[in-house]
């Protein structure tokens, strides 16, 4: 037999509480009777014990006695339920409610959870979101930079300043050459008459000498004219003293092999 | 009352008694403190025993599950235990008696073989259940299984009665043809 202790724990009024209490005490009263007229019964009946030998035989009979009696039981049975009155409903109610609200608490702290952590989220990506902006940011400037700088490069502009480059090179070539003139004519002068030459010993042509400053204008020209083989042959227009001058002061070199053939000393290798 | 009986008195208002024979003291001890620990709602009562019959001048509430517990590497256990059974009326084999072997987990040290345990249990048609006690989370479940079996047998589950819950774990398979 199932038992059933029912009793409400609730805190409604006392007079209605009183009511259903005690038809339920009253209820569990009459069970118990019941329980104790069986139990009479029960110890009228003998004991068995068991043997090997007719253990399994008798212990099947009596289930099948015993089965049988449930299953008619079951069937005679009709569904009881405690009686529904008003505080035991409140109660039940009460119980119901109670554990809705449980549920939803718990739901509740679910949701709120789940939000601070959407947001820790939220927060995180949009400060990831910011720092690329800045990133993109500084490369955007960076490459406007470089693009300004790519364009200012014309073809014209360096043709022009290559140009003024070439104009100054050649103005300053022109202000030396001409120093350069002006230097030997004031300090190396051609011979003069004054020389007293003897016609008849010195077989002096009538050739004309050129100046200091036009050999060194010849052997220039043919250091940069003819650069495997710039020597020159001493012509008679050449004045010796003027020669030995270059050749002593290391401006001029002999051919090694050829006494007669001069060069201008590289200074510019 | 040298004879145990199911139904001898009233029963306590939501108590459940049950009974624990074996001759391994610590392990009934061990398995009964696992039982006191899990969650129920009727009160638990443990008794433990070495052998039937109880003494019958304790006071005891009546007892609504019988377990008795056998180890199956000393063949006295096994002995202790069929001696028992002879105390114990017929009536409390409908679904009350339960055999427990434990101990079948070092197969090197066991003396009873299991066809012995489970023609046993075929002649007394009672559930036979294995479990290593001496492994804590396997004597844990098995706590657990016999604290809902004994609510059932007590009554405690509307509904279900013990004879049901015999014809629930009635096994198919019985002792080969050569045993019986």
């Amino acid at each position: 037999m199932n038992q059933q202790d029912l009793d409400p724990d609730s805190t409604t009024d006392v007079g209605d509480v009183t009511n259903t209490e005690e038809e339920l005490i009253r209820e569990c009263e009459e069970m118990w009777k019941d329980m104790e007229e069986c139990q009479n019964k029960l110890s009228l009946t003998g004991t068995e014990t068991l043997t090997d030998v007719n253990a399994k035989l008798s212990l099947l009979i009596m289930q099948v006695k015993c089965l049988t009696a449930e299953l008619s039981q079951w069937q005679k049975k009709k569904p009881e339920i405690i009686p529904l009155t008003e505080d035991v409903l409140l109660t039940l109610g009460k119980e119901e409610f109670q554990k809705l609200r449980h549920d939803l608490e718990m739901v509740l702290s679910t949701m709120e959870s789940k939000n601070e952590k959407l947001k820790e989220d939220l927060e995180r990506e949009q400060r990831w979101l910011d720092e690329q902006q800045q990133i993109m940011e500084s490369l955007n400037v960076l490459h406007n930079e470089l693009k300004n700088k790519v364009e200012t490069f014309s073809e014209s502009r360096v043709f022009k300043e290559l140009k003024t480059k070439l104009l100054n090179v050649k103005e300053y070539k022109e202000k030396l050459l001409s120093t350069l003139g002006e230097f030997l004519e004031g300090h190396f002068p051609l011979p003069d008459g004054s020389v007293k030459k003897k016609k008849k010993n010195i077989q002096e042509s009538t050739i004309q000498l050129i100046t200091l400053h036009e050999m060194l204008e010849i052997l220039i020209n043919r250091l940069f004219d003819v650069p495997h083989d710039p020597y020159v042959k001493i012509s008679d227009s050449f004045w010796p003293p003027y020669v030995e001058l270059l050749l002593r002061n290391g401006i001029a070199l002999r051919h090694p092999e050829d006494p007669t053939r001069i060069r201008l000393e590289a200074f510019h290798q | 009352m040298s004879v145990l009986r199911p139904l001898d008195k009233l029963p306590r208002l939501n108590t459940a008694t049950i009974l624990l024979v074996g001759t391994e003291d610590a392990l009934l001890q061990q398995l009964a403190d696992s039982m006191l620990k899990e969650d129920c709602a009727s009160e638990l009562k443990v008794h433990l025993a070495k052998s039937l019959p109880l003494p019958s001048s304790v006071n005891r509430p009546r007892i609504d599950l019988i377990v008795f517990v056998v180890n199956l590497h000393s063949k006295y256990s096994l002995q202790n235990t069929e001696e028992s059974l002879h105390h114990v009326d017929a009536s409390f084999f409908l679904g009350k008696v339960c055999f427990l072997a434990t101990g079948a987990g070092r197969e090197s040290h066991c003396s009873i073989h299991r066809h012995t345990m489970v023609k046993l249990a075929h002649t007394y048609q009672s559930p036979l259940l294995y479990c290593d006690l001496e492994v804590e989370g396997f004597r844990a479940t098995m706590a657990q299984r016999l604290v809902r079996m004994l609510q059932m047998c007590a009554g405690h589950v509307p509904g279900v009665s013990a004879l049901n819950l015999l014809s629930l774990l009635r096994s198919s398979e019985g002792p080969s043809l050569e045993d019986m």
